[in-house]
């Protein structure tokens, strides 16, 4: 690619565990075709000589959980053209988004923090970045799985609006022909979470616990019928629907719920 | 059709003996299910084996694959090294299953990707007695007369084998020690017995004739709602179904390159974007219209342009579903029988 149509990429990290940008970094086989396609302005995860110019894309990380993050967020937004979501806690909030939609955030917080002063930063509730600014793509994902970000990365700066099948986290589950989980009454997650991970938790005979967010068609009444079916208590699911489900579950669940 | 003789013991030794012919595959056991898988060991392969997870489709048109490679205005494609296959273990209904996805990938025009596969595959096939899940004697799909290079009756000391292509031929005179052209009238008639038995060991009773008249009064039933609210569009019936041949296409770039994979991946008629087209419009936007559709094209629709149903029987929609939403509770359902819901 020439020189002059190189895109200009930020990435930038706010709350969460810096994973998503880490599995950038880890993708070894891919580091040399990802700096040289485009202009990393800023990836303070990576290199030193950052700036805040101008940008084609940014890529961000992190739910926002302070005023401070909040303004910076939408000073990024402001001087990029395409604003990317990456993993999940930018996408639907993150574990610290679990009681996202519920009341009493304010007594949750002073019951950890007491009453501590912050000087430097002004803390509220965690959320994903799409309450503050506009998200023009998401890459869900805990952490993003490093072939659906290239995949998607590739396409972006070539100004292609890349696509990510609407399949549960099942579809891969079948083609990798584990046993189904939720047949032997196993809280898992599969059919309601959107897929891009191969299916990794199932494969190991692990239930999946949601962590790429829900799937567009996700039928949450139906799975909570299911799984109480199965004997699982009220509590016991919602807890599990809500753990990374963060902004993604509120609706649905409300709806199921009634209250939160 | 000729016809020969093998003896029990000898199986692993003419499996070692075809293997001559190409890579063997059969059905292993892993944990609770049984999956078609490449083995050396012929020993590993599980003969009480009823179905497997995924069925023969995977081999013919795997999950996702790349089509081929393009880089400015070539390409080439991935079809210049695939092995020769032998599928052993193939019961009568993934047999007519395969039968149906031959004729849908050659009826308009080749596709070359499955075409080029198929022809590398020999499919010896294997009898077995039904469990509580199979309906091959509903939908005639029990017995099989082509479709197979070479077929083996289990009759109880020693195997039977029909001979159904020029391929399967040349296999049994690959190892002519073990393979016995001899067959006895007692081997006849133990023959019939057998078949006698099998087909009284079906268990599910369920009737599907006149199923496309029934799907046509049952364009407005209230039945595709209640299912509708139930299934999870988890797409898993679509993906174990032996004839879902359904698919997807997208490119996958290189990173900063006028290079990269057309890619072919399976999809389902269960899932949003399937029938959704250009500016967003969705032909099928509620989840009971896509159950609808699944039901019928299998049932009704494939009737009309096939000559007969695409459903073999095998049961495995009704291992897969976890809201048991499958062929047998949505036809038992449309003819007005008692299902639990």
């Amino acid at each position: 690619m020439l020189e002059n149509q190189k895109k200009d990429v930020g990435l930038y990290g706010f709350t969460g565990c810096n994973g998503d940008q880490l599995t950038i970094i880890h993708s070894e086989d891919k580091l040399l075709d990802f700096w040289q396609s485009v202009h990393i302005k800023s990836f303070s995860l990576a290199k030193s000589d950052n700036d805040d110019s101008d940008l084609d894309i940014a890529l961000v990380e992190g739910s926002i959980s302070n005023q401070e993050q909040a303004e910076h967020m939408k000073e990024i937004r402001k001087r990029s053209k395409k604003l990317i979501a990456i993993g999940n806690c930018a996408c639907y909030g993150g574990v610290q988004a679990m009681e996202l939609g519920s009341k009493g955030w304010d007594q949750r917080f002073r019951k950890v923090y007491g009453d501590a002063f912050f000087e430097l930063r002004t803390p509220i509730e965690s959320k994903p970045i799409d309450v503050f600014v506009d998200v023009d793509f998401y890459i869900p994902g805990c952490p993003i799985n490093a072939d659906q970000f290239f995949y998607c990365f590739a396409h972006l700066i070539q100004d292609h609006v890349p696509t990510i099948p609407d399949h549960p986290v099942c579809a891969e589950c079948r083609w990798r022909e584990n046993d189904c989980l939720l047949l032997k009454g196993i809280l898992c997650l599969g059919p309601l979470t959107a897929s891009g991970c191969n299916a990794v938790c199932p494969s190991h005979n692990l239930p999946c616990l949601g962590c790429w967010g829900p799937v567009e068609e996700a039928n949450v009444s139906s799975e909570f019928n299911l799984l109480k079916e199965k004997g699982l208590t009220q509590e016991e699911i919602k807890r599990r629907f809500r753990m990374h489900n963060g902004s993604g579950i509120i609706k649905p669940l409300k709806k199921i719920l009634g209250v939160l | 059709m000729r016809a020969v003789k093998l003896r029990k013991q000898d199986l692993p030794a003419f499996l070692k003996c075809v293997q001559s012919f190409g890579e063997l595959w059969g059905p292993v056991r892993e944990k609770d299910r049984q999956v078609l898988k490449k083995t050396d060991d012929v020993n590993q392969i599980d003969l009480t084996t009823i179905r497997t997870s995924l069925p023969f489709k995977k081999l013919l048109f795997p999950p996702r694959f790349s089509m081929f490679h393009f880089s400015g205005n070539k390409y080439t494609t991935s079809l210049e090294h695939l092995p020769n296959r032998i599928i052993f273990g193939l019961h009568p209904c993934d047999i007519h299953a395969l039968l149906i996805m031959d004729d849908f990938f050659t009826r308009s025009f080749d596709d070359p990707y499955y075409t080029e596969r198929r022809k590398k595959t020999a499919i010896i096939g294997f009898s077995c007695i039904p469990d509580e899940k199979c309906f091959c004697h509903a939908t005639k799909t029990d017995t099989v007369e082509e479709g197979f290079d070479l077929f083996l009756t289990d009759l109880d000391d020693f195997f039977l084998i029909w001979v159904g292509s020029s391929l399967g031929d040349d296999m049994t005179r690959e190892c002519p020690k073990i393979i016995d052209e001899g067959i006895l009238p007692e081997d006849l008639k133990k023959y019939v017995e057998w078949r006698k038995y099998r087909n009284s060991q079906f268990k599910m009773d369920i009737d599907l004739t006149s199923m496309p008249e029934i799907f046509d009064l049952s364009y407005d039933s209230v039945i595709w709602e209640e299912e509708g609210e139930k299934c999870l569009s988890c797409g898993a019936c679509t993906i174990v179904c032996p004839t879902c041949p359904c698919y997807h296409v997208y490119d996958k770039i290189e990173m900063g390159k006028i290079e990269g994979e057309r890619m072919r991946q399976w999809d389902s008629c269960l899932f949003k974007e399937y029938s959704m087209v250009a500016e967003g419009h969705n032909f099928r936007e509620s989840r009971a219209e896509r159950l609808k559709l699944r039901f019928t094209h299998k049932l009704q629709a494939f009737v009309g342009e096939y000559g007969k149903p695409a459903c073999v029987g095998c049961g495995r929609c009704i291992e897969t579903c976890p809201v048991d939403i499958d062929i047998a509770t949505i036809v038992r359902r449309l003819r007005g029988e008692e299902v639990k819901v």
